[in-house]
């Protein structure tokens, strides 16, 4: 080989940059803290983040960084500001749609089926952290289609949220075209209706949410919260530490009936958190269930 | 307020919410009387979710007399006990330290190797009085699995203190799995001497096993200098293509930290073709990202352009950011007008930023 010469100074800028190896560090650091998972198709996405997240804190090498989220994070408050990079806080209705699919075709009717065995004819579903109610009257949307016979029990979805605006924005039930753009064509006809430059969800989906404001972190009040057949948090543990999330999905657990549902983001784990639901497959969906 | 005897009383109830509330107020309270309630509990626990809500009672506890009986939990003959004290004393942090030291002085294998588990965890790392202390003791243990697991988290921690009895290990031709830990523990601590540990313990790369060559390149590429380059790079057409991402990532950390172009068609023709079978994919995209070492060359810059019409999206990224680095004139025309035929977000992200 011919003897090797020097590169110019531009060339040094690849200093800052995040390697392979640390990528994929760094990505099992943020899917074990986190739960959030970054495959090789968010390799650029990611870097860019922790690129300004580098400069920002004046940090030159990627390795540092690494080493910094990994051991030297003890309130976790670095991964918390990565997070709030890496995560989006749009809502829309429908989203996550293959979750909700898995909810629809399999555990739905599970419980609906036990129920009505043991002729039980409530139906309880928990939307905890819902923000402005898009996940809410998805869920109300999906349990009127699968469930037609639903006016003849008494069917109840409690939408809790931390933010007083954000309930009084799903007690108005009104929405712009992104929120609904994911809702298929005949839950859209059958179920919203047209509002000037907006949608609003029909009476007889609204009238089966409830809101009431709840902070996840209030021990006594989530005691109150009993008797659910479903819980959905989706998305909103990421954003809480390790011990209060456990708490949090401690109260979840017993918030359910036996033979229940939670429902967690798709990249958030509850195995991580706690070992006391069983996972279940259905199809290609993991769901965990209180037994 | 409630008292102690109340949430006592309601964590033998036969509702497992109701246990579950009454350990978590006895957390809540905080007192040293509250540590052996819960303790004896737990012994008797039918429920996870309560066992689990025990577990965060006691990190919640302040008093030492919580992370004496979480260090008794260590001996525990279930592994989700153990498990879960290891998660406990972690969160516990240096306060931790003094009873580990006891349990590292006293304790059988095992035991010492879960002491070595809840140190990985503690922030204070080795700067905390005593840690140390169970580090140079763990790095002389009988066992090898504690040597291999103090290693490992010396290495994690980035703990040069202890770098030249991690490079003796190294040297000593020990167990084929410490000498993968020494190596992967160097490349995240180690320095030019350590460079020079590498090269005594493998005089010659091409000799080095596979299990291990993975290791010794990532720690060549942490610490080796320019002149490994060409050493390194000779291994691509000699060895399995499983080896490709190790053997490239070297080349690419090694070219960060001590720019320099490399010569030699031989560099120039492994690299193209693996860009063309593109096995494993991720390595196509550090292969053009390495070709980009050598777009000073009209040749090498004409293929960099062409990548960007790559059907790979890994190609046309890794390709995206090496041509950006080149600074030559009408790079950003060219990434321009590529923008606007790009359907992939990422790429297209690449391409304009």
């Amino acid at each position: 080989m011919r003897r090797s010469c020097r590169l110019s100074s531009a060339d040094r800028t690849l200093m800052a940059e995040i390697s392979i190896e640390l990528f994929q560090k760094l990505s099992q650091q943020i899917y074990q803290k986190l739960g959030l998972h970054f495959d090789e198709k968010k390799i650029y996405f990611l870097k860019k983040r922790v690129e300004k997240r580098m400069s920002l804190l004046g940090i030159d090498d990627a390795r540092d960084y690494v080493f910094m989220v990994s051991y030297a994070d003890p309130q976790g408050l670095e991964m918390q500001a990565l997070a709030n990079l890496v995560t989006t806080n749009e809502t829309y209705m429908f989203r996550e749609y293959e979750q909700l699919q898995a909810f629809a075709n399999h555990c739905l009717p599970e419980v609906l089926s036990a129920k009505q065995a043991r002729g039980d004819r409530t139906l309880r579903i928990w939307c905890a952290g819902c923000s402005s109610g898009e996940e809410a009257y998805t869920l109300a949307m999906i349990v009127q289609e699968v469930f037609p016979q639903a006016y003849s029990w008494k069917c109840e979805i409690v939408a809790t949220d931390i933010d007083e605006n954000m309930l009084e924005h799903v007690a108005a039930a009104r929405y712009g075209a992104r929120a609904v753009g994911e809702v298929p064509a005949e839950y859209r006809e059958k179920y919203l209706t047209s509002d000037g430059d907006g949608w609003l969800v029909r009476k007889r989906i609204t009238d089966i949410v409830h809101t009431y404001h709840l902070n996840l972190n209030d021990r006594m009040e989530m005691r109150k919260m009993r008797g659910f057949d479903f819980v959905f948090c989706r998305n909103v543990l990421i954003y809480f530490d390790d011990l209060s999330r456990k708490a949090v999905v401690d109260h979840f657990y017993n918030a359910l009936n036996p033979g229940s549902y939670i429902f967690l983001g798709h990249s958030e784990s509850i195995g991580r958190v706690t070992t006391a639901f069983k996972l279940k497959r259905f199809e290609n969906h993991l769901t965990y269930m209180k037994e | 307020m409630s008292s102690l005897t109340e949430f006592v009383e309601k964590l033998d109830c036969a509702d497992e919410a109701e246990r579950t509330y009454a350990a978590e107020d006895i957390g809540y309270l905080n007192i040293p009387e509250g540590v052996d309630v819960l303790l004896d509990r737990l012994r008797r626990e039918p429920s996870r979710a309560v066992r689990d809500a025990i577990f965060q009672a006691l990190t919640r506890i302040e008093a030492a007399v919580a992370i004496e009986g979480l260090v008794g939990l260590l001996g525990s003959d279930n592994p989700e006990i153990r498990n879960q004290a290891v998660d406990v004393l972690r969160h516990k942090g240096a306060r931790s330290i003094p009873f580990l030291s006891a349990l590292m002085r006293d304790g059988d294998k095992d035991l010492r190797k879960l002491v070595l588990d809840v140190l990985t965890g503690v922030d204070a790392g080795t700067g905390t009085t005593g840690a140390s202390e169970i580090y140079t003791a763990a790095l002389c243990d009988e066992d090898p699995n504690v040597v291999i697991t103090a290693v490992e988290n010396l290495g994690k921690l980035r703990v040069a203190g202890f770098r030249t009895r991690i490079e003796e290990l190294l040297l000593a031709d020990s167990h084929p799995m410490l000498t993968g830990a020494c190596l992967e523990a160097l490349a995240a601590m180690g320095d030019e001497l350590s460079a020079t540990a590498i090269g005594k313990r493998f005089p010659d790369l091409s000799a080095v096993p596979d299990f291990l060559l993975a290791s010794c390149l990532k720690a060549l590429g942490a610490v080796g200098e320019a002149g490994a380059f060409a050493e390194v790079a000779r291994l691509l057409p000699a060895r399995g293509r499983h080896l490709r991402p190790a053997i490239l990532g070297a080349l690419i950390a090694i070219h960060q930290r001590d720019p320099v172009i490399p010569s030699g068609e031989g560099f120039l023709t492994a690299l193209e073709a693996i860009i063309e079978d593109g096995d494993p994919p991720l390595s196509r995209y550090q292969a053009v990202r390495a070709l980009g070492y050598l777009s000073s060359r009209d040749d090498v810059y004409a293929f960099l352009v062409s990548c960007l019409s790559s059907p790979e999206r890994l190609v046309r990224l890794g390709a995206t950011e090496s041509l950006r680095l080149t600074q030559r004139p009408g790079t950003e025309e060219v990434l321009f007008l590529r923008s606007l035929k790009e359907t992939d977000e990422e790429v297209l992200q690449a391409l304009i930023c």
